[in-house]
């Protein structure tokens, strides 16, 4: 079952032999970029070498060079660009070539046949499709692969039924939290999925989850499900991607070098020991990215794979080495939060930020203290702050947040490091 | 300037209170009040008799209170009363922005708080009517 044998069942030894030419081809490419132009190393003898010698590549790296910075080619070979949230600090923008786009098309198809979708599949995308990789990055490789793809989008649960329905949805793409909010329409419209629907393959990721969340949503909809890894620094989905054993997630070292490290001290982990990912892109032409801190914790999952893909597996993500946020699978900085509101008159100088699981979905609070100097004593002024502090983050993190206006002095002082988000999802 | 004192106030057990007892602590006499509420949080009006001190000691109980400007005008006690008062403003074309009222003397005088978009226009055309408007020292000697 395999989309591109060769590359999916290659040797260990002749991954390692690809890897450095590719890494070496790599390091020419990047010095193209005004970033990367002083690289301590032309070319590399051994993978050693390479890791000694090159630094790392950071997300703050990414913003600091905004917007070309990372751009080695051309700007008319570049075809596409993808970007995070946020306008307070610069957002983190890839570009990708035609060759780009091509490279990743196929490797999302890889990952869907690996699971056994096949031509003859209908696909249901409920994912974000613009600027947010999940969208498009999967409808092109269920294209590439034959399926009939529904772009629907997130949202509107019964419409999502309806087409899953009428036109016989075999596989969908999905966030886990939204598969069990998916679930009570299920219910609430008296229809049982497993019944009602042809739905056989779910594949969900964005957003960290655990093994018994996915064994509800296999057992809830009588499905297998998928997890899977990406994001758009390496070009978005399909980076990482379970195979039928669903242990651990395969991640495609043509594509990608491998490295899980120690976050406070840089070094290395052995396999199965958790740490942060740090990957090294292999093919990509328009922005290659050299050993990029992902910021994602996780572990190599030690020895080989039934499944005869020794593309080493990683685990699920287990969190995140900064202290960037995940809310139904769109990722956020504090800081954004932060930069936003106290921009605006009317805040004071203290906030919390507090996220719960609502109805199987995550949902954002933002608890602002008022500015005791600038109330006027209305209502309606209060009301129209909470609005403008509402629509403002809204339009910077792109997650519409519950925003709760506090007493002056009525949130936690905190003496030295503010601990100002307080994650209560699952508890 | 006759004003009551808003407070910024989270909907929440207790919150009453903790300005009740500062009141109290410094004998200030509360006339009337009033509380709106948008949910989460709301605004407590309070008309009191010593507004200059239960202002100060709420300010320093970091309390967010406000003086805001107000009328009160006196009014029979009696049917109708207030109808005809409303007539008074709506013929003028003011609106109101807060309005409560509270008894003074029962059956015979009682008063309405309003606050005002359009305060030298609504003083003008109620006096014209031969409507009284309490004072501040009127206020605290009731």
């Amino acid at each position: 079952m395999f989309w591109d044998k060769t590359m999916e069942t290659m040797e260990e030894e002749s991954i390692k032999e690809m890897q450095l030419r590719l890494i070496n081809e790599t390091l020419t490419k990047a010095a193209g970029a005004p970033f990367y132009r002083n690289l301590p190393v032309k070319e590399v003898k051994t993978l050693q070498d390479f890791t000694a010698a090159v630094p790392f590549t950071r997300k703050q790296d990414l913003r600091d060079h905004f917007p070309y910075g990372f751009l080695r080619t051309d700007l008319a070979e570049a075809v596409r660009l993808h970007s995070s949230s946020g306008t307070t600090g610069n957002p983190t923008v890839v570009f990708h070539t035609i060759g780009d786009l091509e490279k990743w098309t196929d490797q999302v198809a890889r990952c869907l046949y690996m699971v056994g979708v096949r031509k003859e599949d209908v696909f249901q995308n409920t994912m974000s499709y613009g600027l947010f990789t999940g969208g498009l990055g999967f409808q092109y490789g269920a294209e590439k692969l034959g399926a009939l793809t529904i772009p629907i989008g997130p949202g509107n649960s019964k419409r999502q039924i309806w087409f899953m329905q009428t036109f016989g949805t075999t596989v969908i793409h999905i966030l886990p939290s939204y598969a069990l909010r998916l679930y009570s329409v299920f219910e609430e419209m008296g229809l049982d999925p497993k019944k009602d629907t042809k739905l056989r393959i779910f594949l969900i990721g964005s957003e960290p989850h655990s093994e018994e969340l996915r064994r509800q949503i296999e057992e809830l909809y009588g499905v297998k499900a998928y997890n899977s890894y990406g994001l758009s620094e390496m070009c978005g989905p399909g980076v990482g991607f379970e195979c039928p054993y669903q242990d651990g997630m395969h991640l495609w070292e043509d594509r990608y070098f491998v490295e899980v490290i120690d976050p406070e001290t840089g070094k290395a982990i052995p396999d199965g020991e958790e740490g942060e990912l740090v990957l090294t892109t292999l093919q990509k032409e328009a922005m290659p990215l050299l050993r990029y801190r992902t910021g994602d914790l996780t572990s190599i999952v030690p020895g080989r794979c039934r499944c005869r893909r020794v593309h080493k597996r990683i685990a699920r993500i287990k969190g995140r080495a900064d202290d960037m946020l995940i809310i139904n699978g769109v990722n956020l900085f504090p800081i954004q939060i932060e930069k936003t509101i106290m921009k605006i008159p009317g805040v004071g100088k203290n906030y919390l930020i507090e996220i719960k699981t609502e109805n199987f979905m995550d949902k954002l609070y933002v608890k602002v203290e008022v500015d005791r100097e600038i109330f006027e004593g209305t209502l309606a002024g209060l009301t129209s702050l909470q609005d403008r502090i509402t629509e403002e983050l809204k339009a910077e993190i792109l997650v519409t947040p519950t925003v709760q206006l506090a007493e002056p002095g009525s949130l936690p002082v905190w003496e030295g490091k503010a601990k100002r988000v307080v994650d209560n999802r699952g508890k | 300037m006759t004003y009551h004192l808003s407070i910024f106030m989270e909907n929440r057990p207790g919150k009453l209170e903790r300005i009740t007892k500062i009141l109290a602590e410094h004998a200030v006499n509360i006339r009337a009040v009033s509380l709106a509420s948008a949910g989460e949080f709301g605004v407590a009006k309070f008309l009191v008799d010593k507004g200059e001190t239960a202002y100060q000691a709420l300010q320093e109980q970091n309390i967010t209170v406000s003086k805001r400007r107000i009328l009160i005008i006196l009014l029979p006690d009696k049917p109708g009363a207030m109808h005809e008062l409303l007539k008074v403003l709506a013929e003028n074309e003011i609106n109101l922005e807060d309005c409560y009222g509270f008894v003074i003397d029962r059956g015979k005088q009682a008063a309405l708080v309003i606050e005002a978009e359009k305060y030298p226009q609504a003083e003008g055309a109620l006096r014209e009517k031969g409507y009284k408007l309490l004072s501040d020292e009127e206020l605290s000697n009731l």
